[in-house]
């Protein structure tokens, strides 16, 4: 099912997009999400996860009475009429919504024509397999260790018996680094028809003040670096930093107002000309892995602290409120003792922009496409000035014509490298 | 490469001979000596990994094959160690080098003697030419018909294909009367069979090879020397950081106690061979005390004259396509109106995104809005840089600093600050390379200065109270030690070190295996 669904999304893809999987389709999406992320299907783009009423990556909490009846049901052909109404009924927060009319007649008559016409081999083996397969260590790993990177919305209805929000919260959401359990009022499992207007105010919420986030890479890039010129490693990679950052990300080697003032320093040495991709965020995560970039200077301390007492050094800095005296007064300091440490920070924003499959993808850089999983290695054959090869993403030339001022970004103090120094 | 059906040796057992080191300076040497029936053991600090383990994604590559502990850095030219100019794993800095392969010029290895300054080596021209000879014949270098700096000279392979930036090269040189073509390039472009390894794809011009070939066309230690030198009886053990060498009662070198698996062993060995590159052997024999009577352990650290003129075309160049510096010129070597000693080549340039924006920021000194700009226009921009020799400094060294890094030894500072001549050179250099890019059409130009490759802190000379190691490599202490890398280089040459380094890994197996009696 999985598979099938990623040759969906294949033959749309969107430049951005969220998987949303109601129930047992929870499951298949939280599978297809962790296979995208590990880059093993041709699809890029995935923005977020929402899971609706979700079975987890577990065997789904099923009371085995009520299992070996339902699998009855579709024993000798179809589910009745009767059984898949009763089902339907079951799942709802208010089992006499239908005849308050709290639930419209036409819906509830769909959901039981649905059940009702549904395979009866695929009804068996959703309960059978589908719903008792265990795919938690495939999705993050034993014990969780491996938590998607991707934002997920986890919804529940409150009235739902074995998948409420607190086992949500305990099956569900631990299989994500980034998991919000809401839950949804008046409803138990069937929230798409119980609470229509609800679940969309919710997703469009998620989309707007996270998933959504930043810069988004153009469909047509998206779309090499899913294909097979792309190694999977680099795909995988590519894909987590293609994620919104977290708006209430907590710094680790940081703090809070230290964050804070690099992300000022941040639009002051790397500009960005779009949706901002949250380049001070990025730094301290790279910080906290330890990995430095092979040096510093003699008598500077290690990468973490530098960055902390070159911060704290312009906390006055921060405080002046007009951009443009801010920086003049960044480049005052960038002649003085910051100056080593002020360009460490403005390479390690630079790298933490330019390693943004959208950034490459504004600056017309797809040399990451290179490679493949197996087979001969694609490469270039077309190496000329002004040509491209008919696979390239091709960007707007008007965007990076030479002497043409990109939008967004402002004239600020700049030195002059151009002289041949005699 | 596959180590799993290698031969393997047991601590105890005393090992021939024991390397440090599995790069251009190991690599060859273990072969070599392996095929002479010598029982060795090459010990690697860094992980094995399979071509198709690399990946072009600037990040991933360099956490992966780039030695990115901190090394502290002073001077007022400090010099950037990583991704630069340091290579770990199974493989060392081939891994991620360029594959430019020019041969030392004659002229560098007589600079004393022609210029009064730096220093002459002690092998002569033509010796050094047949072992590189050697060199070039296994492992496969491409080039241009004709080399019209060596007219005699013949290449396997035909030259890698030019990209936007070679052919601007080639324009802007040709306008400004200076000779330049396709350079050696140390990449396969047809289908070679490499012994023991097995079929090296031809070159598929993806750009990569600072972040580690995929194909095998590029020259790597792990895609020649080393499955001819596990064939051949070697043992390869990744992941083994040397901490310590032990030495009986005579002071020849009994041991090398290495950790791995977070465990310290002990390998028992009749001979070491150092070649850990010229910042991690000057580490080990300082934090060790070894092989230093004469006081030179890292002195005379040199670094290339690395600068790079950039131009901005109205052309959409996309230099990042294809072998990044396939054109070479030699004109400079000894420029006439040269008020300095030595000389410097000029190659093309194109370059990776994070790459150029590290250089610059830190090369060009460019932040905010400006930085920005370059980058917007990174598809319009080409270049050419220059490797230029080097002299030493009094002050140009690697010590030892009281910080301890976390594989146990201190970390090594290195100070480096440009001294008059590599002033003047720049200069001149500049000049130069301004020219041409204007010549080629570039509608603004920018200079950014850095250095490359990590040279000289244990070198080799005739005088035993001037030179860590003999003409041959070999400690003038310690009988039993020996040295193998670009720290023995007496001088920095203007050549690119790793044509070199392998024929002096192959010199000097030769002699130890003589001094060794096989």
């Amino acid at each position: 099912m999985a598979r099938s669904v990623v040759e969906r999304i294949a033959t749309i893809a969107p430049a951005r997009w969220m998987l949303l999987g109601h129930s047992m389709g929870g499951k298949i999406a939280t599978v297809v999400a962790a296979r995208t992320l590990r880059g093993e299907t041709p699809l890029f783009g995935l923005a977020g996860v929402v899971l609706v009423a979700s079975s987890p990556p577990s065997p789904e909490p099923m009371d085995e009475g009520r299992r070996l009846a339902m699998q009855g049901w579709a024993g000798a052909g179809a589910v009745s009429e009767l059984h898949a109404r009763s089902f339907v009924l079951a799942d709802l927060a208010d089992s006499d919504a239908a005849d308050h009319d709290a639930l419209p007649r036409p819906e509830l008559d769909r959901a039981t024509d649905d059940v009702h016409r549904a395979n009866p081999e695929a009804w068996r083996a959703w309960l059978d397999r589908g719903s008792q397969e265990d795919w938690s260590v495939a999705v993050s790993g034993s014990d969780f260790k491996s938590p998607l990177p991707v934002p997920a919305l986890i919804l529940a209805g409150a009235a739902d018996g074995d998948l409420d929000a607190d086992a949500q919260r305990r099956l569900t959401a631990p299989h994500f680094a980034h998991a919000e359990v809401r839950e949804i009022a008046d409803a138990a499992h069937l929230i798409p028809i119980e609470q229509p207007a609800a679940l969309a105010a919710e997703v469009r919420r998620f989309w707007r003040e996270r998933a959504g986030l930043g810069p988004t890479v153009p469909s047509d890039f998206g779309r090499v670096l899913a294909s097979a010129r792309t190694t999977s490693r680099t795909r995988a990679a590519l894909a987590a930093r293609a994620l919104a950052d977290d708006p209430d990300y907590a710094p680790t080697v940081l703090d809070t107002e230290q964050l804070g003032r690099l992300r000022l320093l941040a639009d002051h040495l790397v500009p960005q000309p779009g949706p901002a991709i949250d380049l001070a965020a990025r730094v301290d995560a790279q910080l906290a892995t330890g990995v430095g970039d092979g040096w510093r200077p003699a008598d500077a301390p290690s990468d973490p602290e530098a960055y902390r007492r070159g911060l704290d050094a312009l906390a006055d800095w921060a405080r002046i409120p007009d951009a443009d005296a801010r920086g003049e007064a960044l480049d005052r300091l960038g002649d003085g003792d910051l100056e080593a440490w002020l360009e460490d920070a403005a390479v390690d924003l630079a790298r933490q922009w330019l390693a943004h499959p959208a950034t490459m993808a504004l600056i017309g850089f797809d040399g990451v496409a290179t490679g493949g999983d197996t087979g001969r290695q694609s490469g270039f054959a077309e190496l000329r000035a002004d040509r491209a090869e008919s696979w390239e993403p091709l960007p707007d030339p008007a965007v990076s014509s030479p002497g043409v001022q990109p939008p967004g970004i402002t004239n600020g103090a700049s030195r002059s490298t151009t002289e041949a120094e005699a | 490469m596959r180590l799993d059906h290698q031969r393997t040796y047991s601590d105890d057992e005393i090992a021939d001979v024991v390397v440090v080191g599995t790069g251009a300076g190991g690599a060859p040497l273990l072969a070599s000596l392996a095929a002479h029936g010598l029982r060795v053991v090459a010990l690697e600090a860094g992980d094995n990994t399979e071509p198709r383990d690399h990946t072009p994604d600037e990040m991933l590559a360099a956490q992966q094959i780039n030695w990115m502990d901190d090394r502290l850095s002073g001077g007022a030219d400090a010099t950037a160690f990583g991704p630069n100019n340091s290579g770990r794993g199974v493989g060392g800095s081939m891994l991620h080098w360029g594959a430019f392969a020019p041969r030392p010029d004659a002229r560098d290895l007589r600079l004393r003697g022609e210029s009064g300054v730096g220093r002459d080596w002690p092998i002569a021209h033509a010796e050094l030419t047949r072992w590189i000879e050697q060199v070039e014949r296994f492992v496969g270098i491409s080039g241009p018909e004709r080399y019209p700096w060596d007219p005699s000279r013949r290449y396997e392979m035909p030259p890698v294909a030019r990209n936007a930036s070679s052919t601007a090269m080639l324009r802007g040189a040709e306008a400004l009367g200076i000779t330049a073509t396709d350079g050696p390039v140390a990449v396969a472009t047809r289908d070679r069979d490499q012994e023991h390894w097995g079929l090296r794809h031809a070159c598929v011009n993806a750009g990569t090879c600072h972040q580690g070939c995929r194909t095998g066309a590029k020259v790597t230690m792990d895609t020649s020397y080393l499955p001819l030198a596990v064939a051949r009886g070697a043992e390869i053990r990744a992941g083994a950081m040397v901490v310590d060498i032990e030495t009986d009662a005579r002071g020849r070198v009994s041991a090398v106690v290495y950790r791995r698996d977070g465990e310290l062993r002990r390998q028992r060995t009749a001979a070491l061979v150092l070649a850990a590159g010229g910042v991690e052997t000057p580490r080990l024999l300082l934090h060790t005390g070894l092989a230093n009577g004469s006081g030179q352990v890292g002195r005379n650290f040199l670094a290339h004259g690395a600068t790079q003129v950039w131009g901005r075309y109205d052309e959409d160049m996309r230099a990042y396509r294809g072998y990044p510096s396939s054109i070479i010129t030699e004109d400079l070597l000894r420029p006439s109106d040269a008020d300095f000693a030595g000389g410097y080549l000029i190659q093309s340039l194109g370059v990776q995104p994070q790459t150029l924006a590290t250089t610059l920021a830190r090369g060009g000194g460019l932040r905010g809005a400006e930085l920005m700009r370059w980058m917007r226009d990174y598809r319009h921009l080409a270049g050419v840089g220059i490797n230029a020799e080097c002299l030493p400094g009094d002050d140009n060294r690697l010590t030892l600093s009281d910080e301890i890094a976390a594989d146990g030894l201190p970390r090594v500072r290195v100070d480096f600050s440009a001294g008059e001549n590599e002033k003047r050179l720049r200069a001149h250099a500049i000049r130069t390379m301004v020219a041409l890019v204007e010549a080629a059409g570039a509608r603004e130009t920018i200079v950014l200065d850095r250095t490359a490759h990590t040279i000289g802190t244990a070198r080799m000379g005739s005088d035993p109270g001037d030179s860590v190691v003999d003409a041959e490599g070999r400690s003038w202490e310690v009988p039993n030690l020996w040295i193998c890398d670009n720290s023995v280089f007496p001088s920095a040459l203007a050549a690119n070190p790793a044509l070199t380094i392998m024929a002096l890994s192959l010199r000097t197996a030769d002699a130890l295996r003589r001094s060794a009696g096989r």
